[in-house]
């Protein structure tokens, strides 16, 4: 026969991982997508605007499987900074006249991405998500 | 090289040789979809889908890319494009389709849009209430239109089939701005 204090002991430890269980799924079941944030992931590929458009030309189910889903960083010039549907995007220069990089910035990137302009040279890092005319990152954020 | 690719060289080729460009472009469209269900509601929203709009002969094109759907919760998420969508076999969903009636300039007013939407692997055949305006002379069109997820055989296993609506309603507006090569 267990003591008393025994079970209330392994009571309280039932009902301290049962609290924590409960907890952890709840967050991992509610989590918004990076909520980890992307200023805590490496990137892990390094490359200029040219080179990413360039790599879909050349072989655009190549290229999707080297980068798609993969935070990469990105040097480019600036084209122009949009604000659309409440969201900033700057689109890079990639060397083509239709084509550009297109990174869809996180909210509180709004006032360094305000003091742009065209012609800037700037780095930043995102999600890459694909190419239709314009390579598409989202969650950008600059460096 | 696929339709819908064929369809934008087409528009690009005969915009590039005509004196005054009728072709217009929104890289930045914003779609939404919308699931209501009583046991929650689910919806997410994709800010670069692409579009082509021609003054010629009142063509629409639009690409999307299923990836580029965001939604609230990281795990919607990724059954979505994992389970649902399967955006590794088909990442893009296109629709290709023509105003009915059209007319030069763009004024105010609504239009049915006919056409064909493929998702998932599989086309269907859509018609489209849009809405067509000019702001700072420039078209913007918006709309909704419903979709029955078994239209396009999406899986959904029996055990989530309550959170997710039979039919999902899908709502888009286009900025357009004058295609520039």
């Amino acid at each position: 026969m267990m003591s008393k204090k025994v079970k209330i002991v392994m009571m309280s430890l039932s009902m301290l991982l049962l609290m924590g269980g409960s907890y952890y799924f709840y967050v991992f079941f509610n989590a918004a997508p990076f909520s980890g944030d992307i200023v805590d992931y490496s990137p892990e590929i390094a490359i200029s605007s040219e080179f990413l458009l360039d790599r879909f030309v050349e072989d655009e189910q190549g290229a999707s499987a080297a980068y798609m889903e993969k935070v990469i960083e990105v040097e480019g010039e600036v084209k122009e900074v949009t604000f659309l549907n409440n969201r900033y995007t700057v689109l890079l220069y990639s060397g083509s006249k239709v084509s550009y990089v297109m990174c869809d910035m996180r909210t509180e990137q709004a006032e360094m991405v305000r003091k742009l302009k065209e012609g800037d040279k700037i780095k930043l890092k995102g999600v890459f998500k694909g190419f239709l005319m314009d390579a598409i990152m989202l969650n950008c954020v600059l460096l | 090289m696929n339709k819908f690719f064929t369809l934008f060289f087409a528009l690009f080729f005969y915009c590039g040789f005509s004196q005054n460009s009728s072709k217009y472009i929104s890289r930045q469209g914003h779609v939404s979809f919308f699931s209501y269900t009583s046991v929650e509601n689910i919806e997410a929203e994709n800010n670069q889908v692409l579009s082509i709009f021609d003054t010629a002969n009142g063509e629409i094109a639009i690409s999307m890319l299923m990836r580029a759907f965001v939604f609230k919760k990281a795990l919607m998420q990724e059954h979505f494009n994992e389970s649902y969508i399967e955006t590794d076999i088909y990442p893009k969903a296109v629709f290709e389709g023509v105003i009915t009636d059209f007319k030069v300039p763009v004024e105010a007013t609504t239009k049915i849009v006919k056409g064909t939407l493929t998702l998932h692997g599989i086309t269907k055949e859509l018609e489209i209430k849009t809405k067509m305006e000019r702001t700072n002379d420039l078209p913007v069109f918006t709309g909704s239109f419903e979709v029955l997820v078994s239209d396009f055989k999406i899986k959904i296993p029996p055990v989530v089939a309550g959170n997710i609506a039979k039919r999902i309603e899908v709502q888009f507006r286009f900025e357009y701005q004058p295609y520039e090569n």
